[in-house]
């Protein structure tokens, strides 16, 4: 990873870098699993052999997904640590918890959009018995929303890193 | 070295250059699609010098910067949607490979020379 960071320009290695790349990697992530959804709706539109069409309900796990990512990332990281330096002065503990309750919550609406594309891959395409290229835009709508799941992962981990560094700098 | 005229007048024309390609991709087939390939590539150095390239200055400071953060997201985001974006239209059929290609070549060469204005006439305030 830190290898591929040398192409920005940018002579030593901070942890701020790694931060830019994370997000940037997080974005293209989404972005692909836009497309690649919006390209299982265009094939459904223009190629498709079959009687089966991709609707709204078949982009419904990628708007829940969208959804519970951007619930996750309007959270407030540093409301998290309830064991913080400050977070017990002032009734931290109450804010934790509800920090807590929106992030489950989030996280809730990410899985339950992976979920929901397995729901439809196995009612839609597999019990009424379709072939391959039929099949195919359930596959693809599975893989949308796990591809949203592993971008929402990536952001969280790269900005959490850079948390713990400013942290340690401070120390 | 080129002086800074020169330098203004050979990006330019390396700008031009994309423009052309795309519209001739778009033209040749008589298919106007590959010219979203423009906007998406247009909009891409928008949202990061909107929220700021703060990268030494917050560098020691308490708040991560999440306003840059959002900023890279959408550029990274623009940025793959004017790769994908022809990349499904042609895996569709809607246009043909060769102005995929083109448009594409096109739309990196537009991003480049407005990436390269960028890197090379910014000066950044407060130094």
């Amino acid at each position: 990873m830190s290898l591929r960071l040398g192409a920005f320009n940018i002579p030593h290695l901070s942890s701020h870098t790694i931060r830019a790349a994370g997000v940037y990697v997080s974005g293209i992530l989404y972005s692909s699993a836009f497309y690649y959804m919006l390209d299982s709706a265009l094939w459904s539109a223009h190629k498709n052999p079959s009687n089966v069409h991709v609707g709204f309900v078949d982009w419904l796990p990628l708007i829940l997904c969208s959804l519970g990512m951007a619930i996750i990332n309007l959270v407030e990281k540093s409301r998290l640590n309830g064991n913080n330096a400050f977070g017990n002065e002032y009734g931290g503990n109450n804010d934790t918890w509800q920090a807590k309750v929106v992030l489950f919550l989030g996280f809730a609406f990410l899985s339950g959009g992976v979920a929901d594309s397995v729901v439809i891959l196995v009612l839609k395409y597999i019990i009424p018995k379709y072939g391959l290229p039929v099949l195919a835009m359930g596959i693809q709508n599975v893989i949308s929303s796990c591809l949203v799941m592993t971008s929402c992962l990536i952001l969280w981990v790269a900005q959490n890193m850079q948390d713990d560094y400013s942290y340690s700098l401070q120390l | 070295m080129l002086t800074q005229v020169q330098k203004i007048f050979l990006l330019s024309s390396v700008l031009s250059l994309g423009f052309v390609l795309i519209i001739l991709s778009s033209a040749l087939y008589h298919n106007w699609l590959p010219l979203t390939v423009v906007l998406m590539f247009l909009l891409a150095p928008i949202p990061n010098s909107l929220c700021g390239n703060t990268q030494s200055e917050d560098f020691m400071s308490e708040a991560p910067d999440l306003l840059a953060d959002f900023g890279r997201f959408l550029t990274s985001f623009l940025l793959t949607s004017g790769v994908a974006l022809p990349v499904t239209f042609a895996h569709n059929g809607l246009i043909k490979i060769p102005a995929m290609i083109m448009s594409l070549a096109g739309g990196a060469i537009v991003y480049g020379s407005i990436v390269t204005f960028g890197a090379i006439f910014y000066e950044p305030e407060g130094y």
